[in-house]
């Protein structure tokens, strides 16, 4: 609770100043948003704290059809935000209703959550599954889709950069969100987000993404294959169901095993279409 | 290093240790209603409001409130007069041990700030992140639907 | 004693909790809430092994670090066995603890402790001090414990009390009525079940804590968060070495303590550390070290076996328990005796009966004193093991517990075999409500129309389930408490009371209780509690005593100073005391109609004449412990595909006799249910295999929060304790024995497996679902 590490708090002002002095600092500097995540365990090496949400990046707003959104937008702002309550019938704001609780979601901020990418984050695997885009400045200006980002060497990437915007693209279609926890309040023992496109009556698009199995959420590209010309009928969801309960990559943690995350994954990603699906067809 | 801003209404400018958890430094300034009950996010007992946001100030180095308005629950009310919301409070039940009672007040009060008329569901959203142990939150979230009754017939000032 | 028709005033009624102004508005009045000048930071360091003897401790670096005033560890300290159970003298829990030990028994045990002028300081002496530790073996579970070629924990030999040091059992217990075998074989219909639940935590908001400074006079005050103050000046003086004329105890506004603060932890440590460095010293558990290094339920495995006439008239109850202690045997014995003697009176039909059990040490964190205190685990399995037998049976659950259960006049031979770690005391109910309880309970959840339906909403299914449990008011024999209550000039009182609010809301209570005697509101009744200097003597707040027994030393100090106040009075206007009566504020002479206020009394006893301090101390034995009862009735949900079960509607209607304060009343009801349902569905310590605890906190640790609670429903179904003040029992710890067995046995209704392994996480249902499919 005490930091002594730390010997220098600074507001930075813009994007420039904050990246000057996180290189200034070396390892010893680190980006502080919310600092949900930062200032909650012992303080490590950090010497100089970078306040970076005075940097003009918490704006909310539509973009090319989809959403953009600033990196130190807090939860709370984007949940209050009509255009992100608009985005793809809600699921951006049905999905972070469901993270943490009020008073955190105040601190919390949509690029830390990023950053952090915790393995049983409901954001992660919701910005895999949105196909979400990540904007950064370092010494160069960056973009790439989060997904492709987690797979890479993306912690080092932020240890010199600011993430400065994430992008989702427009989907023609609909996503839901299916969470579970040991508590109403609490992080995921197994999540999933999912979405389709629906077109002639038959699945156009499918996204499904699973995470906390107990590695952070990532794409099921043969699930979505297996939808993708298919017609949206209860018995599609079941061997959707079964297909992901034979296929998906689980492990044990001092959450749960794999034998329950392997079977709820299944049931999880059926219900998740099932009420996308719904949705993409009103 | 120097900070500047509003505790309760009234000005404030220090120096504070750039690490210092706010919570520490609010503590220091005779805000004894900030409880710690964690240190880490997870409990809710150092609930304050931040620019009229609820945050956990164990979360926060003392710097982040430079230029902020920070309330606690002393800038709410007195033990002679204690805001509606306080009353409330007592009248319903609500307190039992009184360690979660601050945060709870100020989650609250933020959640009656925007809107007088929750429902029951709303009001257990709002403070669903203080944990309380003793009351099972019936008591309390009856509190809440009672102050924002008062508040609904002008009774708040 | 018997309750009169007498007007009741504040009894009965929701009043002002007498400390909530304070509590509400923030006031500093919790214990750290006090800033003294000058106070060192006081610190401990924590075993990393889980077993381990300490070959070598090296503090000179340690000593060197800028700052430090003191450490202490084995070598410094004096060697005393002690039980940090804060139990009432003798206490019956074994001297198997040292302040500082040559060894080290599970990760957290306690190895030194500084003393530092900051906490970077103190943080960077403990990493600085250097210990060279020999590993030992270890044992991780009770029957582990138990194998013949395990390590003994406890082979140091000054050790006390120890039941079986050599085999690891702390305490011991096998109490036999009738013949157990022969009833089990005779009964027309058996059914049992085997209950477990795990280390869990009481999860007090308020982390434990003391602060030790000097008076003026150089006596040494503890100010701290603790349930015990008079066992903790008795035990911190013996410790120590002390006189404890020299110590003085005061507990404060304290935040929650459910069992974890009736054990001295801290107190001993920080008076040690002020006495070496004469300075004052502040010590606080982090969160991590309240779940580690506090207390914890005794986790436990329960086996019943019932066996009944084809009437459902239980015939033989056998009751079996293996319970762990951890690495100290605190309440082991107590623990372990209440998990029969608070649940097997319940059904005293049986003729044979036998409660038999072992409390075995662990290289894992040390069990204590948990609301319900072993009960909640007996509760488990009797009420799954009823809930068994009324299947077998085909009888309706509650119609089973009509047929057994214990009435008004009627006794139960445990009463009087099991007492706390000695023989009980023979008691006949003189008030029980449990038949209303279940009436009442059994409506309000619309049992008739929703039980055995397995109503389906998608993967939902609904179930209801329901348990009875009893609990007790004080400990018969040994419990006693004080009051001491003086009236004012101004008319007005003060009581003095050494019972201890621990957020209960007894401060109010027993003020309430002065209040109707003495005929004043209740804002005429000062209380001051739990000061070793200034209030008489309390067992202090556990074992559901307080309103019963601190209860009763209140009520017979205000009967004596109603007393005092008429004869000041009678002299006064000139007539006999028969004639007055004392309502409203005033002396009023139902003869001459000649009235006096109360301020007019005392001011005329203090200054006018035969001047006297009316006033008057009493103190209550608890003569038996008349039981609450209860009846708990709840609706489930279960998705059978994932196996997350959700409470939707829980019912409690309970007996505490009459409710001094129905919304204190209600409100411990409802905490203790929630505790419950997180003990049911989610809460549980998790350890690594080297025996350190992974979810020391409350990211991982869940328990309920707002979202968790479905409609609570507390009724409070009225009796009247004869024995009780104004007709009360006890009410705070009941509620906790109930969700357990009630949302297992609604599991059971809805999807049709038995639930026997606490929590009834998701991955559990749906493992005990699939097993079954
Ligand atoms: C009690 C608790 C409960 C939680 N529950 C959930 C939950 O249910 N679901 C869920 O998904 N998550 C949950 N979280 C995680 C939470 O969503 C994230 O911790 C939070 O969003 C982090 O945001 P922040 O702004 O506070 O990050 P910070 O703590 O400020 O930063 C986190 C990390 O990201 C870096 N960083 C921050 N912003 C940037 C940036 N713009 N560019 C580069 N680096 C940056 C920081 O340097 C740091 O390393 C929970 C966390 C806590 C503490
Ligand atoms: S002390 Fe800050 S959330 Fe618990
Ligand atoms: S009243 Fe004790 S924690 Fe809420």
């Amino acid at each position: 609770m005490h930091r002594t590490g730390i010997r220098r708090f600074h507001l930075a002002r813009d994007v420039e100043e904050a990246l000057s002095l996180l290189s200034a600092y070396g390892g010893g500097g680190a980006l502080l948003a919310g600092g949900v995540d930062l200032l909650r365990g012992p303080p490590g090496q950090v010497e100089g704290m970078i306040d970076i949400t005075g940097i003009g990046l918490s704006q909310v707003g539509e973009a090319r059809g989809g959403l953009a959104v600033g990196a130190t937008t807090t939860l709370t702002e984007i949940l209050k935000n009509p255009a992100a309550s608009a985005y793809v019938g809600g699921i951006l704001c049905e999905v972070l209703r469901q993270v943490a609780v009020p008073p955190l979601r105040n601190m919390a901020t949509l690029g830390g959550a990023l950053v952090s990418a915790h393995p049983w984050g409901d954001i992660p695997t919701s910005l895999v599954a949105l196909g979400a885009e990540v904007r950064w400045r370092g010494e160069r200006e960056g973009k790439a889709p989060a997904e492709e980002l987690y797979r890479g060497e993306f912690r080092g990437l932020f240890r010199s950069a600011v993430a400065t915007e994430i992008l989702f693209p427009p989907w023609n279609g609909a996503f839901a969100y299916e969470k579970i926890g040991r508590a109403r309040y609490d992080i995921a023992l197994l999540n999933s987000c999912c979405g389709v496109g629906i077109r002639d009556g038959v699945v156009a698009w499918a996204r499904v993404a699973v995470g906390a199995r107990p590695d952070r959420g990532e794409r099921l590209p043969w699930a979505e294959q297996a939808l993708v010309g298919q017609k949206p009928r209860e018995s599609l969801w079941g061997e959707i169901q079964d297909l992901v309960q034979g296929q998906v990559e689980v492990g044990d943690d001092r959450r749960a095993g794999a034998v329950w995350r392997r079977h709820t994954a299944g049931v999880l990603v059926r219900r998740a279409l099932i009420r996308a699906a719904e949705k993409a067809g009103r | 290093m120097k900070v500047t801003f509003n505790l309760n209404g009234g000005p404030q400018y220090l120096d504070v240790e750039p690490g210092e958890p706010l919570l520490w430094l609010l503590r220091q300034l005779g805000m004894k209603s900030v409880k710690e009950g964690c240190a880490t996010g997870d409990c809710g007992a150092c609930t304050v409001l931040v620019d009229g946001r609820a945050v956990r100030s164990c979360l926060m180095l003392a710097p982040q409130i430079q230029g902020k308005k920070v309330l606690t629950l002393e800038g709410l009310g007195t033990v002679d007069d204690p805001h509606p919301l306080q009353k409330a409070f007592l009248d319903s039940g609500a307190v039992q041990c009184g360690f979660c009672t601050p945060g709870m007040v100020l989650v609250a009060y933020e959640l009656l700030l925007g809107n007088d008329n929750p429902t029951r569901d709303e009001v257990a959203e709002a403070i669903s992140g203080n944990l309380c142990r003793c009351t099972g939150y019936v008591k309390i979230v009856d509190a809440v639907l009672l102050a924002a009754q008062w508040k609904r017939e002008g009774r708040w000032r | 004693m018997a309750v009169e028709t007498r007007q009741r005033g504040a009894v009965g009624q929701s009043v002002t909790k007498v400390d909530g102004p304070a509590l509400v508005t923030g006031k500093p009045v919790f214990t750290l809430d006090l800033d003294v000048p000058g106070t060192l930071v006081g610190k401990i360091l924590p075993s990393p092994h889980p077993h381990a003897e300490i070959v070598a401790i090296d503090t000179s670096e340690a000593e060197a670090v800028p700052g430090v005033r003191a450490i202490l560890h084995h070598g410094n300290v004096p060697r005393i066995p002690y039980t940090t159970a804060g139990q009432g003298w003798p206490e019956p829990s074994p001297y198997d603890t040292v302040l500082f030990d040559r060894k080290v028994r599970f990760v957290g045990d306690r190895v030194a402790a500084v003393a530092a002028e900051t906490e970077e300081a103190a943080d960077e002496a403990l990493a600085k001090i250097h210990v060279e530790y020999r590993v030992l073996p270890t044992v991780f579970s009770p029957e582990e414990a138990l194998a013949s070629d395990a390590p003994p924990l406890h082979n140091e030999p000054d050790a006390e009390g120890i039941y079986d040091a050599k085999r690891n059992i702390a305490a011991a217990v096998d109490i036999p009525v009738g013949d157990i075998a022969k009833g089990l074989a005779e009964a027309p219909i058996v059914a049992g079940a085997t209950c477990e639940i795990p280390y869990s935590q009481h999860a007090a908001l308020e982390p434990h804590c003391v602060i030790a400074y000097f008076d003026e006079g150089g006596r040494l005050v503890l100010r701290t968060s603790t349930q015990v103050p008079f066992h903790v000046r008795r035990i911190v003086a013996r410790v120590v070495g002390l006189d404890p004329a020299r110590i003085r105890v005061v507990k404060p506004r304290i935040g929650g303590g459910f069992g974890s603060k009736q054990e001295v932890l801290l107190e001993p440590v920080a008076a040690l550390l002020a006495l070496r460095t004469g300075r004052s010293v502040r010590m606080a558990c982090t969160r991590q070290e309240v779940f580690v290094a506090s207390r914890t339920r005794h986790p436990m495995r329960v086996t019943v076996r019932l066996g009944a006439g084809k009437d459902g008239v239980l015939q033989a109850l056998d009751m079996e328990v293996l319970s762990n202690t951890g690495a100290y045997g605190a309440h082991a014995l107590t623990v372990l005796s209440n998990v029969g003697s608070k649940t097997l009176p319940l059904y005293n039909k049986a003729r044979h009966l036998r409660f038999h059990g072992k409390a075995v040490y662990t290289n894992l964190p040390v069990a204590g004193a948990y609301r319900g205190y072993g009960a909640t685990q007996g509760y488990f399995a009797l009420e799954v093991a009823m809930d068994a037998l009324a299947e077998n049976l085909g009888m309706d659950p509650i119609e089973l517990r009509r047929r057994n259960h214990i009435r008004v006049g009627e006794t139960s031979p445990i009463f009087e075999k099991i007492g706390e770690g000695r023989e009980g005391t023979a008691q006949i109910i003189r008030s029980c409500a449990l038949a209303d309880c279940l009436r009442i309970g059994a409506e309000r959840i619309g049992w008739k129309e929703n039980r055995g339906r397995r109503c389906e909403d998608g993967p939902w299914v609904h179930g209801l389930g329901m348990a009875c449990a009893m609990q007790g008011s004080g400990i018969t024999g040994v419990d006693m408490a004080a009051a001491t209550l003086v009236m004012q000039d101004d008319g007005s009182f003060r009581l003095l009371v050494g019972a201890t609010d621990l957020g209960t809301g007894s401060d109010t209570i027993l003020a309430q209780i002065a209040a109707a005697e003495l005929g004043v509101p209740v804002d005429r009744v000062l209380v001051y509690s739990s000061d070793t200097d200034f209030t008489p003597f309390d067992t202090g707040a556990y074992a559901s005593s307080t309103t019963y027994v601190s209860g009763n030393a209140v009520l017979r100090a205000a009967q004596d100073v109603r007393q005092q106040i008429l004869d000041v009075a009678a002299a006064a206007v000139g007539e006999r005391t028969e004639v007055l009566e004392l309502t409203d504020g005033a002396v009023q002479s139902r003869k001459t109609g000649k009235r006096l206020t109360l301020s007019e009394i005392g001011h005329r006893a203090i200054y006018v004449v035969d001047q006297r301090q009316i006033a008057a101390t009493a103190s209550f034995l608890c003569p038996e412990s008349p039981p609450p009862f209860a009846a708990f009735f709840c609706e489930v949900a279960v998705d059978r595909e994932t196996g997350v079960v959700r409470v939707e509607r829980f019912v409690v209607a309970a007996d505490c006799g009459v409710a001094i304060h129905p919304k204190a009343a209600e409100g411990q009801l409802e905490g203790a249910i929630l505790q419950g349902i997180g003990h049911a569905l989610c809460e549980e310590m998790l350890f690594s295999k080297s025996g350190r605890c992974v979810n020391a906190g409350f990211f991982d640790y869940k328990i309920p929060s707002s979202l968790d609670v479905p409609g609570i429903k507390a009724i409070l179904v009225p009796s009247e304790e004869p024995t009780g003040p104004w007709g009360a029992k006890s009410i705070s710890e009941i509620g906790i024995n109930g969700p357990l067995p009630a949302i297992s046995n609604a599991i059971y209704d809805a999807v049709g497996v038995r639930m026997i392994r606490a929590p009834f996480t998701p991955e559990r249902v749906r493992f005990v679902l699939g097993a079954t499919a």
